[in-house]
């Protein structure tokens, strides 16, 4: 991309999702908006820091029982339950993140693993009393002003409007010195801590980030579905955003994005062709894994012809 | 007047599964010398290094900085106090552009904190670090190439950035571990006259296995050999000492 299209990338990713409005319902496109949000926030971790959760639907789920529960028992008012939800996302990774962020590799993968299991069976049977269980629980949240979220345009609205600002949000965080700091972590950590830098607070500062803003997209689901079950934060939805980051190509906001709705799409329509439709989605992640590293996103920028020396991603 | 003794070793020992690659070593540095450690491959000159920039602690002894204790000092501390290296296998980001490796460490260096919201928040580049980064890289002579990605740069250009890196920091000591390994003939003459050039800023310790190269460079000399100081003193007289010799030579 040039320098001058990057300069209104923000408008251009807004273009885009309204284009796929007259392929897709609203609702199904605010969904495909919302895994965008989740891809963004797996990506400050992993394309960014370079560190692969196996747990990630810990936090997203920790932000769809956030949302609901605030909206039952606090204030049906859904900015205050949606912020709520970021917040409180934000805190289990916080509260997480110094005994997860000082592994690496499979024990980071696993780590993060084990907390989401932990996570599922809180939820699931734990506290059952109040998250309604295996059931679920329905979310009702107010009319607030001229904003009804009943509407499903008028959340498409605002979830679009979501996005974006986490757009917003990640291109600073990663064009920042901090962003510099997240991709020297990912290549030798041991030699940012010769450059003065306790590495491990900034991990945890990126991991808590990035459990907020996965929180902020399993609060948005609430907000489109109106339900939430245990589907939210099972362990076995892992690979979905592993998939979706690897596709769209890590360390790359636009990679994310690619990535999420070329995921979306393939899992939306796939199915209705193909029976078994996983099994080739486990070959294309084998195929992912060994040819084809750096996602589409990485391969579309290896070939523009006129590409400046592109500074402030990863990948 | 009584020169400051800036850094400092009391019997340190590491010992690597009962193997002691360093052992009971005393060393001081006074400010502002410029001192050379050499010894054979595996003489434990890099661990002595680890030892005095916090990569481990020691099993046993204690590092002193300027009389203080700093044993149990983090690696990331050491550097606050101004205690910088660089490594034996060039230590590059290969993913970055050649000026954003430096960006880390002119903040570390500069009055502005790296917890402020400007630090996570504000694009890299929009204040004065692309002039400072630029001054660097052009003290090293890489100023042209601020843009390109690392891992482009040849072996020789990636040593010379690791020691703008390292200058960037602004270090009251500067360790440079055997800075000439892997380098033509012609990069080794650059970065000797670099490191002429610039070090009159701060004490320097240089780790080089060719006696040869650090002779003029170093007033000091100290010599290590599995794992011990077996000598030290003003180069010509520490070359002449019969001991050094049948290390090196392997007759006195
Ligand atoms: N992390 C380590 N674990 C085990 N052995 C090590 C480690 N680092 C160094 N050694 C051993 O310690 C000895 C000294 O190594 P080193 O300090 O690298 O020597 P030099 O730099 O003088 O060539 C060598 O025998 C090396 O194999
Ligand atoms: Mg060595």
């Amino acid at each position: 991309m040039t320098e001058r299209l990057r300069r209104i990338d923000i408008l251009l990713i807004a273009g885009a999702f309204l284009l796929l409005l007259p392929f897709l319902k609203f609702q199904r496109t605010t969904d495909y908006i919302i895994f965008c949000v989740f891809v963004l926030s797996f990506d400050l971790i992993y394309g960014y820091m370079g560190r692969l959760s196996f747990g990630h639907m810990l936090f997203l789920g920790s932000g769809a029982y956030s949302v609901t529960l605030f909206a039952e028992h606090v204030s049906p008012n859904p900015f205050l339950s949606v912020l709520f939800a970021i917040v409180a996302a934000a805190a289990v990774g916080a509260l997480l993140g110094p005994v997860v962020v000082r592994t690496t590799g499979a024990a980071f993968a696993l780590i993060n693993l084990a907390f989401n299991q932990v996570g599922h069976f809180l939820v699931l049977i734990a506290f059952a009393r109040y998250t309604g269980g295996e059931d679920g629980m329905s979310a009702v949240f107010s009319k607030t002003g001229f904003l009804d979220f009943q509407d499903k345009r008028v959340l498409f609205g605002f979830c679009l409007a979501c996005l974006l600002l986490t757009c917003w949000g990640m291109k600073r965080l990663t064009r920042s010195p901090f962003g510099i700091l997240l991709r020297m972590i990912k290549e030798n950590e041991t030699r940012v801590k010769f450059l003065g830098y306790d590495t491990f607070r900034y991990k945890w500062a990126a991991y808590a980030i990035s459990a907020g803003v996965a929180g902020f997209s399993g609060a948005l689901s609430i907000l489109n579905y109106g339900y939430v079950t245990p589907s939210f934060i099972d362990t076995n939805r892992n690979v979905e955003v592993i998939f979706a980051s690897l596709i769209g190509g890590a360390g790359s906001i636009y990679g994310s994005l690619v990535g999420g709705v070329v995921f979306m799409a393939i899992s939306n329509y796939l199915p209705t062709y193909i029976p078994r439709w996983e099994m080739f989605l486990g070959f294309g992640l084998l195929l992912l894994v060994f040819r084809f590293r750096m996602g589409i996103w990485g391969a579309l920028s290896a070939l523009e012809a006129f590409r400046p020396r592109r500074e402030g991603e990863g990948g | 007047m009584p020169e400051e003794i800036i850094l400092e070793t009391r019997g340190v020992t590491k010992r690597f599964d009962g193997f002691a690659a360093v052992s009971g070593v005393n060393y001081r540095l006074r400010e502002g010398e410029s001192a050379g450690i050499i010894g054979p491959n595996g003489a434990g000159k890099t661990t002595f290094f680890n030892l005095l920039t916090g990569m481990f602690p020691p099993t046993e002894g204690t590092v002193l900085y300027r009389g203080a204790d700093i044993t149990r000092i983090p690696a990331h501390g050491r550097v606050g106090r101004g205690i910088v290296r660089t490594f034996q296998l060039v230590s590059v980001f290969d993913s970055l552009t050649v000026r954003e490796n430096l960006v880390l460490a002119l903040i570390r260096a500069g009055k502005e904190h790296a917890v402020s919201a400007r630090f996570f928040l504000e694009d890299a580049w929009s204040g004065n670090l692309p002039d400072l980064s630029a001054g660097a890289l052009g003290t090293v002579g890489l100023r042209e190439k601020a843009l390109w990605k690392t891992s482009e740069l040849s072996y020789g250009d990636k040593r010379k950035l690791e020691i703008a890196l390292a200058l960037c920091l602004r270090p009251s000591v500067l360790l440079l571990d055997e800075p000439f390994a892997g380098l033509s003939d012609v990069e080794i003459v650059e970065v000797l006259e670099l490191i002429h050039r610039v070090r009159k800023d701060f004490t320097l310790v240089i780790i080089e296995h060719k006696i040869s190269r650090i002779v003029d460079l170093v007033s000091r000399l100290s010599v290590m050999h599995e794992g011990k100081l077996i000598a030290e003193g003003e180069p010509a007289e520490v070359l002449a000492d019969p001991l050094v010799r049948q290390v090196y030579w392997g007759r006195p």
